[in-house]
């Protein structure tokens, strides 16, 4: 065992180090829906010129062509930096582009692939319904084949930046005989197609990127489904481990970031007994040292699935481990940020403005709710790493 | 950068699970229930001779020289077999005196013929102290049969007393029927083997190992869990197909692969000398106690009346974990000291 990085990954540490400094956009990231897409595909364009987008993606489709331990290097300078989160551009890099890369078509994969990478598209997902959550398989949205396009009819919900998105990786019924996960079709839908209706859904943290989806007779051509038609649950699937094991990796990083500059703020601020800084208080540093330790663990974690991630190719269900802990500890450090702040806390301020604990605190209450509620995961962990009866 | 074990260290860690499986049953805790020993001398000496008290000990005092992280794993084995007697106190005791010139002395340690009993610094109200190479005040000795030196620990550095210069030995019943108890008093004792914290982390090192132990609690007892809720049937159905019941295996899931990793990181992290080892060795500590008490607890819940009584396993890991979470600084008092490092590199 060891934790040395070789001379070529140092190496590489440092182009990341140089370039990030040379290259991290100045402005800050704005607050309105519109303009935050704006900012994040050319932040994401800038990215893709400089030779950083997609550096654990095959090179034929653009990508770098290296491994996850060079895409964590990226993260960990990304953070120290105290650069943006990829909001716009998650969907598409962080689950429809890994979905794509081991499911899709070639053809599919050389068309949307590198303009994922480019910054020019937007995607988001189409999985929930409103009588389909954490039962995601008793989807509804009806997609009949008609000739050569599927028809769907049907409604999606907590879509984030369905009103901005070109692409939506979309789940729809296909098969409605009485086998819950045969006929599930995934499939690449185009927002700006007929029949597809979007509506803003205010979030408690006053975030402008939530939406529900309505489609009316939405003709969507065959080509675009990924894998075969019916058979889209192990396609959905391979999305969702993706999004509990890898695409964590950004979070973690962000994670351990955040605690260090909650011990900072509690050096600085004055405490729950109005004389002394925050840290001063017993209950405080008890739980921010614990924070510390959490949030290394989750790091030592993160390391060690990217180990086993090197010896194969697709994430297991023991990315639920990671998601389930990194839920929880994010949720933990921005309640506690609410009690170093005290009272100042109680004032609202946006999580993209700097200082935004309150904002932050807000937000993070979806961490246990999206890509599969915490008990979701312990379910899976319990039934799938555990092998418990269901 | 590689943080799974080598096939070479698996294969170790299997040799010695093994020869615990065979040698030391956890049933063998109950069976000696009554003997001045927690562990069978015989099973000591066969132990000593597998190389298990040496396994990171220079090669020139008699150790196998490997890495501590080899030395990691096997305490992970320690722990989830719930091996009794005092491994820790004997193999930090023997690098004291390898690092302090003992070569004989760590040699007869790693050989089985001396035995190193961990101290806890503290009486009832009595703390010990050790100033100008004495030691002074109350003592807690853990497996003192037959234990010719204590390892005495404190923040400035470590080192071995006697046992024959401790006076008012007094056995006192351990709440772990798996660890032997004695108070005694120091009064000026001379401190041998010393090595300062500056010169060496020693109870780093401690506090890796016990960690790793706590690791192997933390996993055992999330298998005996996860064992017991697919076997246990109530209402016609395994319990385990509650949520009650599986989000709690689940849960005990998690702590376990959050303490091991954070161990092994550790581990290797003190091993090559990086700037945030005390960091990450305090974080290892304070997840691994964690997650071994709530998982050795969740344990008794799961099993209901059964782990409650004294022929289950459960309380055995439950005590012994209280046990190991006091050796080189508890979860509690680790906090203080992570809060004050440098952030992690």
């Amino acid at each position: 065992m060891d934790l040395d990085f070789s001379p070529e990954q140092l190496l590489f540490r440092d182009e990341v180090r140089t370039w990030l400094a040379e290259n991290a956009p100045s402005e800050p990231r704005p607050h309105g829906a519109a303009p935050m897409r704006e900012y994040d595909l050319a932040w994401q364009r800038t990215q893709w010129e400089g030779g950083w987008a997609g550096i654990a993606w095959p090179t034929e489709y653009g990508g770098r062509g290296l491994t996850t331990l060079q895409q964590l290097i990226w993260y960990e300078e990304y953070a120290r930096k105290g650069m943006p989160s990829i909001d716009a551009c998650f969907v598409g890099l962080n689950h429809a582009g890994p979905t794509l890369i081991t499911r899709a078509s070639e053809e599919q994969k050389a068309h949307h692939l590198p303009r994922i990478l480019r910054g020019e598209v937007v995607w988001c997902q189409g999985f929930s319904e409103p009588e389909a959550g954490s039962d995601l398989a008793s989807l509804a949205t009806r997609g009949e084949i008609d000739g050569d396009d599927i028809v769907v009819t049907g409604q999606k919900v907590w879509t984030s930046f369905a009103d901005l998105a070109d692409h939506q990786e979309l789940l729809v019924r296909t098969d409605r005989s009485d086998r819950k996960h045969h006929g599930i079709t995934w499939v690449i839908a185009d927002m700006h197609s007929p029949g597809i209706d979007v509506r803003p859904i205010e979030t408690i943290d006053g975030g402008a990127e939530f939406c529900e989806v309505f489609y009316d007779e939405v003709r969507i051509p065959l080509a675009n489904v990924v894998g075969e038609v019916d058979k889209g649950w192990a396609v959905a699937m391979s999305t969702l481990s993706f999004e509990r094991g890898t695409a964590y990796t950004a979070g973690q990083v962000r994670l351990a970031a955040l605690v260090e500059n909650l011990i900072e703020l509690a050096r600085e601020r004055t405490g729950p007994d109005g004389r002394r800084p925050a840290i001063a208080d017993d209950e405080i540093s008890r739980r921010l040292a614990t924070c510390r330790a959490e949030v290394a663990s989750l790091r030592a974690m993160t390391y060690a699935g990217i180990c086993r991630n090197l010896a194969s190719d697709a994430p297991g269900p023991e990315g639920s481990i990671i998601k389930l802990y990194y839920s929880d500890i994010a949720k933990q450090v921005a309640r506690l940020a609410m009690d170093v702040l005290g009272p100042d806390g109680l004032e609202f301020v946006s999580r993209w403005v700097p200082g935004g604990w309150s904002g932050h605190y807000f937000y993070s209450y979806s961490a246990s709710i999206g890509g599969g509620t915490s008990e979701i995961q312990r379910n899976i962990i319990g039934d799938r790493v555990l092998g418990l009866p269901r | 950068m590689d943080l799974l074990p080598s096939a070479d260290q698996q294969e170790l860690v299997a040799a010695a699970a093994e020869f615990f499986a065979e040698q030391v049953p956890i049933s063998a805790v109950r069976e000696r229930r009554a003997d001045p020993a927690a562990i069978a001398p015989k099973v000591w000496a066969e132990g000593a001779l597998l190389g298990l008290l040496g396994l990171a000990a220079d090669v020139a005092v008699g150790g196998s020289g490997r890495p501590l992280d080899d030395e990691a794993l096997l305490f992970r084995e320690l722990g989830r077999a719930l091996v009794p007697g005092p491994f820790l106190g004997s193999v930090i005791g023997a690098r004291l005196a390898a690092l302090s010139g003992a070569a004989d002395l760590a040699g007869f340690v790693i050989e089985g013929h001396t035995l190193v009993a961990p101290a806890l610094l503290r009486v009832d109200d009595d703390v010990a102290t050790v100033a100008d190479g004495v030691l002074t005040g109350r003592i807690r000795l853990l497996d003192p049969a037959g234990a010719e030196y204590a390892l005495v620990v404190t923040d400035d550095g470590a080192g071995l007393v006697a046992t024959a210069a401790l006076t008012d030995l007094a056995p006192v019943e351990s709440s772990d029927p798996g660890t032997r108890m004695g108070t005694a008093r120091a009064e000026a004792v001379p401190v041998t083997c010393w090595v300062p914290a500056t010169q060496d982390p020693i109870a780093l090192r401690g506090a890796v190992l016990a960690a790793a132990q706590l690791v192997g609690i933390a996993e055992a007892t999330r298998d005996l869990s996860t064992a017991h809720a697919k076997t246990r049937i109530q209402f016609g159905r395994p319990i385990g197909v509650n949520q009650a019941i599986k989000h709690r295996c689940a849960d005990m899931a998690v702590s376990a692969e959050a303490a091991l990793q954070q161990t092994l990181f550790a581990a290797v992290s003190l091993r090559s000398g990086r700037a945030d080892a005390e960091f990450q060795v305090r974080a290892a500590k304070v997840v691994a106690g964690r997650a071994a008490i709530t998982n050795a607890a969740e344990t008794i819940q799961v099993h209901g009346g059964m782990g409650y009584t004294y022929e289950h396993d459960a309380h055995l890991y439950l005590k012994r974990a209280h046990v190991v979470d006091q050796l080189f600084g508890s979860r509690t008092a680790q906090l203080a000291p992570l809060l004050a490092q440098e952030a992690a590199q």
